[in-house]
């Protein structure tokens, strides 16, 4: 979005299509909090859930466009979050964490790869930018369909 | 998942770590003990986990605050602001790639509330993939060499053994349920844990796997 597009979008918030909601489950609230400032600033709608078991309850309780997920988080961790989620419901995930563990055999598998193979739309690794966020926000959105589709 | 159940099973954590292998041929004399640099590393990760949260929220604010005042700056202040924004920007670059440097190089975040679990994962992903010692059972797709009933035992825990039990006894997920007196869903998904772990494409593939058949 180019600085003329924000600058109406704030004047003009009626000309803005209707505001996803993201659900952002992580324990850190200092991380959530800057996602959540980052995101309302891109006209996003961003509720915080700082663990899993309050953000499975969100997200039975209100419809979301995409959940972010920590995968470091006391209690239930990410991975089992985004099984449980994946159980009921094919709304797009974005796995975060700060770590990798590789092997030997393959560098790529790490904990953002299992998040990949349990059901995570895309991932994102931490410390990430604003155009990061952003963009994997816009790349969950447009999977929304698809996603859909092939979970029905 | 209790506890104990993790306490349980995080030795077999460490072994499928030390497996991995970088260390285990070094002389102990040249390098600390497999033991201190565990410990060293369970610190270094802690600590770079405990920083990479406020990281992460830095470099969301200054990258915001620098994409904005890139875009407004009619006035002499902002303009002369511009400049530090830039450096802070800079600065908070440097110290999000030093981040990726140090978090690649510990290779076991060791929590004990998501170790084992995470370890399990890894533990079962390689037997599906093969590792180096499952010798042949790296070739072709299936679920090779994941079959033995010793080992399908030790990678399970006592939940996940009982539900692949009323599984191969025939149960529905509804009877199973009953049986263990859980939600249809919690039976599911241990289950579907089940499966993931044995790397059993279907229920019969499970079945033939718990009676210990190829």
């Amino acid at each position: 979005m180019d600085a003329l597009q924000l600058r109406d979008a704030k004047r003009m918030p009626y000309l803005v299509k209707a505001v996803a909601r993201i659900l952002v489950i992580d324990d850190d609230a200092c991380v959530s909090t800057a996602i959540q400032a980052i995101l309302t600033r891109h006209r996003y709608d961003t509720t915080l859930s700082s663990r899993a078991h309050a953000g499975m309850h969100a997200l039975q309780a209100s419809r979301f466009d995409v959940v972010m997920v920590d995968l470091f988080m006391p209690g239930m961790n990410g991975l089992d979050t985004i099984t449980r989620i994946r159980s009921g419901s094919a709304v797009p995930i974005i796995a975060m964490s700060g770590f990798r563990l590789r092997n030997s055999l393959d560098p790529e598998q790490d904990f953002l790869g299992m998040a990949m193979l349990r059901g995570a739309t895309t991932s994102l690794r931490k410390p990430f930018s604003p155009p990061q966020l952003v963009a994997a926000i816009e790349r969950s959105l447009g999977l929304t369909s698809s996603t859909e589709k092939t979970m029905q | 998942m209790t506890r104990t159940e993790n306490r349980a099973d995080y030795p077999n954590y460490l072994k499928c770590v030390e497996r991995g292998g970088h260390r285990a041929e070094e002389p102990e004399t040249d390098r600390p003990s497999p033991e201190r640099t565990r410990a060293a590393n369970e610190v270094g990760s802690a600590i770079a986990h405990q920083l990479n949260g406020p990281l992460t929220a830095l470099r969301l604010y200054i990258g915001e605050i620098r994409q904005n005042s890139d875009r407004f700056r009619e006035t002499a202040e902002a303009q002369d602001m511009q400049p530090m924004v830039e450096a802070a920007f800079q600065e908070t670059e440097r110290l999000c790639a030093m981040m990726r440097l140090i978090t690649d190089t510990f290779e076991e975040p060791l929590y004990p509330e998501t170790a084992a679990a995470l370890g399990r994962d890894v533990i079962s992903w390689w037997s599906r993939t093969g590792s180096p010692e499952s010798g042949g059972s790296a070739d072709a797709g299936g679920p090779a060499g994941t079959a033995s009933s010793p080992s399908i035992h030790s990678r399970l825990t006592p939940r996940e053994r009982e539900v692949l039990s009323h599984v191969s006894q025939g149960c529905s997920n509804k009877q199973g349920a009953i049986r263990m007196q859980i939600g249809p869903r919690t039976f599911e998904s241990h289950r579907a844990r089940v499966m993931r772990k044995l790397g059993a494409k279907n229920a019969a593939d499970l079945v033939r796997m718990a009676l210990g058949e190829r």
